[in-house]
């Protein structure tokens, strides 16, 4: 993807964020991430894999 | 924009901008560089305080943009945003026990499928809990959430 083409951030309902495009992705240690296409970040705040989602909104009913 | 409690302090170099309108205290500034940048006194940024550099160096590490800064000089300005424009990626950056904060071009999508006005800046919520969603309120700190 072009570095200019532009960001796209969608709160999925219930669920994650999804952020398309070529980001610069920073961990709480101000490290990079690397990223490889979609990423989908935990928004429900019950992830054991933060910062990205892996399901547990789902099990524990995270409602927008 | 500027809103009427955004300020502006100079030395004879540059100037800084303090939007607090887009603080989200994550205490960097201050812990980096007390004597320019100290919340106890008024004004409460010193532009005597330290060698301009320092001060620059200081201000690009703000996450939320609330602190920027511009040349004085009208040619140095432009080719510091020539710079920018070039090397400029959106930037997503975690913060601990906090939000999601995202600069630079972007477009949003809300979980009802809402769209919102382009910003530069947003912070979006981490802890499940804002009243706010998608975007952090500050509620992570009343509920205590942690990385």
């Amino acid at each position: 993807m072009a570095i200019n083409e532009t960001i796209k951030i969608k709160a999925i309902e219930n669920g994650p964020l999804q952020v398309s495009g070529d980001i610069n992705l920073i961990g709480i240690d101000g490290n990079k991430i690397e990223t490889n296409g979609d990423v989908f970040l935990c928004r429900c705040g019950q992830s054991n894999n933060k910062p990205f989602c892996d399901g547990s909104h789902k099990k524990k009913g995270f409602k927008d | 924009m500027m809103e009427n409690k955004d300020r502006d302090y100079s030395n004879e170099d540059i100037t800084v901008h303090w939007k607090p309108g887009k603080c989200i205290h994550v205490t960097t500034c201050y812990k980096e560089l007390i004597e320019v940048f100290n919340p106890r006194n008024r004004p409460w940024i010193n532009m005597k305080g330290a060698p301009t550099k320092r001060i620059i160096e200081v201000v690009k590490k703000c996450p939320t943009a609330a602190l920027t800064y511009s040349w004085n000089d009208k040619s140095k300005q432009e080719e510091l945003k020539e710079k920018e424009k070039k090397t400029k990626k959106t930037e997503v950056k975690i913060m601990r026990d906090g939000p999601i904060v995202v600069m630079g071009d972007f477009e949003i999508t809300g979980p009802q499928g809402q769209t919102y006005n382009k910003m530069k800046m947003s912070s979006f919520c981490r802890c499940g809990s804002s009243d706010n969603m998608p975007f952090c309120d500050g509620t992570h700190r009343k509920v205590n959430f942690s990385d």
